[in-house]
């Protein structure tokens, strides 16, 4: 079992407040990616569930018992960090043996452990190797092994795959993913980077400025960001502002037809993300505009779209448009996320 | 997934820029090789019986051998070493302690701490003859609040045949130089090893035991090698604060050399080359150990 709760979590250095008011409930078996910027209290709030770091405020509980206080070698909480920090001094099976011989367990069991647990992070024959004949991603592995082979009802994984180059990174997270999905360990992943916490979590925090602003599930976060700031962090880069009247929003650059909303007179942010817009020669149009600027990015074309005062991005597949070029631009109706007006700006 | 290709070892990789680091080093180089070297050079000859002035010409490991056979040589390489190993251990375990306890203190306390190391041997001796003698400030102090009744009463702790005085000096000494070793290799990535080591369920003890001590020791072992050499070789703070028999190998070796009698001479810069000899394999060790560290240091 692992249920972690982090409730109304304060994470203090000094004076300065790194998180304030964090709460977030981790399932047992659950995978909850923390994603944000650098030096938005990511870790901090790890370090506070190890116990490697005092928080300032909140509770922390696991399977409803509470960990504040408890020291961090009595926490079933086990930490996977940057760095493989691996002990030089041993080699790669009495690294992953560290855990199991610290509980003093029998040489038999430690041994099956370990061996099932090197074939797991397809580490098999590499026992014997010193750490500084491994490469990047062997560490990062040995690191993981050392981790899982304890059995932690919690594991706690701070952007293990951010000194990796892309290749590594991309094996790393599959193998991440598919040991959380056999172990079930309930899972804290911190990462910076969001494609990689859309791919591996079960659900996504989004935490920016020390507040947690979104929680949800990959797709949500992506395609229903809760504010535009969370629509910018995934890429969002078109903000339409207006007034929604009959059932469309009515914008300087044209009205957008919003099925299924309701609010007339409210004043709205919509957003649209650039990959959702079509650019069309023929067929019914929205908008129209002057290409101002290209971006080659293999799959895709990144085109800036003047239209009126509004600058637009669209991603498109076409490669063929060129600067000062007039463009007809579709925007899907389903593809418009309205952002939920704040309650003192609804009637502006 | 691919089998990832294994890191070139070092050695294989081709030493280039060597010339700049020698020709920048050059100064500090030619200094050592000159002084160290050419005392060598000039005091070798004469260890084996070259020395035309007393009128000896014929070269001979006799004076090594009368040295070695002298019973005063056991008793002064004893209390030499016992110097040097018992000022070297007190010491590398107080900085041990000094190093945990200022690896996450403010810079103004570490370089208050570092204050000891500008001030010369010599200077710290004479002031452990002021403080610590029978009529030092120390034991007037004591007879002042009445603790003793007058200086026969303090205890001695200089030229006393425990060396206290000689080891009180190479401790406070040494203390700051051995911290900043082992601090470097604490604060590079020692620390966060420890957090490792915490959320891998290992307590205080097994921490100290099974992460500080394997990381700590390359650098202790280093660094109290090279404390060693040095006190091994030492002349001017046994001169000053120890017993006059027996006599520490270095101010055994000086009282020889300097003998009115030139024939004493030879015996004398034997006595040195050996001192040079035990020096010269403590740094030899000292350096092999940190190329070990180095090495394993790669994985930080």
């Amino acid at each position: 079992m692992g249920e972690l709760i982090l409730d109304r979590l304060i994470l203090r250095f000094g004076r300065r407040t790194v998180v304030e008011d964090f709460s977030l409930k981790v399932a047992d078996g659950e995978l909850v990616s923390i994603l944000g910027p650098s030096g938005v209290g990511k870790t901090s709030i790890l370090k506070a569930v190890a116990g490697l770091l005092q928080p300032a405020g909140g509770k922390i509980l696991l399977d409803g018992r509470p960990l504040i206080g408890t020291a961090p070698e009595k926490r079933p909480a086990v930490m996977v960090f940057q760095k493989p920090l691996l002990f030089p001094f041993l080699n790669v099976e009495q690294n992953i043996a560290f855990g199991l011989r610290m509980r003093r367990l029998a040489d038999s069991k430690i041994r099956r452990d370990i061996a099932s647990i090197m074939e797991l992070t397809r580490l098999t024959g590499l026992g014997r190797r010193r750490i500084h004949e491994l490469s990047g991603g062997q560490q990062q592995r040995v690191s993981l092994a050392r981790a899982l082979v304890v059995k932690p009802a919690v594991l706690l994984l701070d952007e293990p795959l951010s000194n990796l180059d892309a290749d590594l990174r991309q094996q790393m997270r599959d193998l991440i993913h598919k040991i959380q999905a056999r172990t079930r360990i309930t899972t804290l992943f911190v990462t910076h980077d969001q494609a990689e916490a859309l791919a591996i979590s079960h659900r996504v925090a989004l935490l920016l400025e020390g507040r947690l602003r979104q929680v949800g599930s990959p797709r949500e976060l992506f395609h229903r960001p809760a504010d535009p700031e969370v629509a910018r962090f995934f890429g969002g880069t078109n903000f339409l502002e207006g007034r929604f009247e009959k059932g469309a929003l009515h914008t300087q650059v044209g009205v957008f037809p919003l099925p299924g909303f309701n609010g007339n007179g409210h004043r709205l942010t919509a957003t649209i993300r650039p990959e959702d817009i079509v650019i069309r020669e023929r067929g019914p149009y929205d908008l129209e505009g002057r290409v101002v600027r290209t971006r080659f990015e293999g799959m895709a074309t990144r085109v800036w779209v003047q239209s009126g005062n509004t600058l637009l991005v669209v991603l498109t597949p076409d490669s063929r448009l060129t600067p000062g070029q007039r463009v007809r631009m579709h925007l899907p109706p389903e593809k418009i996320h309205v952002f939920p007006p704040p309650p003192d700006e609804r009637r502006a | 997934m691919t089998e990832e290709r294994r890191p070139i070892p070092l050695k294989r990789l081709p030493r280039t820029g060597a010339v700049r680091p020698l020709a920048l080093l050059a100064p500090a180089l030619i200094v050592v090789l000159v002084l160290f070297g050419g005392g060598l050079i000039l005091g070798l000859p004469q260890s084996l019986g070259y020395l035309p002035a007393a009128g000896m010409s014929k070269i001979s490991l006799k004076h090594f051998q009368r040295v070695l056979f002298d019973p005063d040589f056991f008793s002064s390489l004893g209390l030499t070493l016992y110097v040097a190993g018992v000022s070297t251990l007190i010491a590398a375990a107080l900085s041990l302690l000094a190093a945990m306890a200022l690896v996450e203190s403010p810079r103004w306390l570490l370089f208050i701490f570092q204050i000891p190391l500008t001030v010369p041997h010599l200077v710290i001796a004479i002031a452990m003859a002021f403080l610590l003698a029978p009529s030092g400030m120390v034991a007037r102090l004591f007879q002042n609040l009445g603790w003793i009744s007058g200086p026969g009463d303090f205890p001695l702790l200089i030229n006393d045949p425990f060396c206290i005085g000689i080891l009180l000096t190479y401790v406070w000494k040494e203390i700051p130089f051995m911290t900043l070793m082992i601090l470097s290799a604490l604060k590079n990535s020692g620390m966060e090893m420890l957090d490792v080591g915490r959320t891998l369920n290992a307590g205080p003890w097994q921490r100290f035991r099974y992460i500080l001590l394997p990381i700590l020791l390359p650098s202790l072992g280093a660094a109290g090698l090279i404390v060693f050499a040095y006190t091994f070789g030492a002349f001017e703070v046994p001169y000053l604060l120890g017993q006059t028999y027996p006599m520490s190998l270095p101010v055994w070796a000086y009282r020889n050399y300097s003998d009115v009698d030139l024939a004493a001479r030879p015996e004398g810069i034997a006595i040195g080359i050996v001192i040079a000899v035990g020096v010269t394999g403590c740094i030899i060790a000292s350096q092999r150990l940190a190329r070990g560290q180095k090495r394993r240091g790669t994985v930080f």
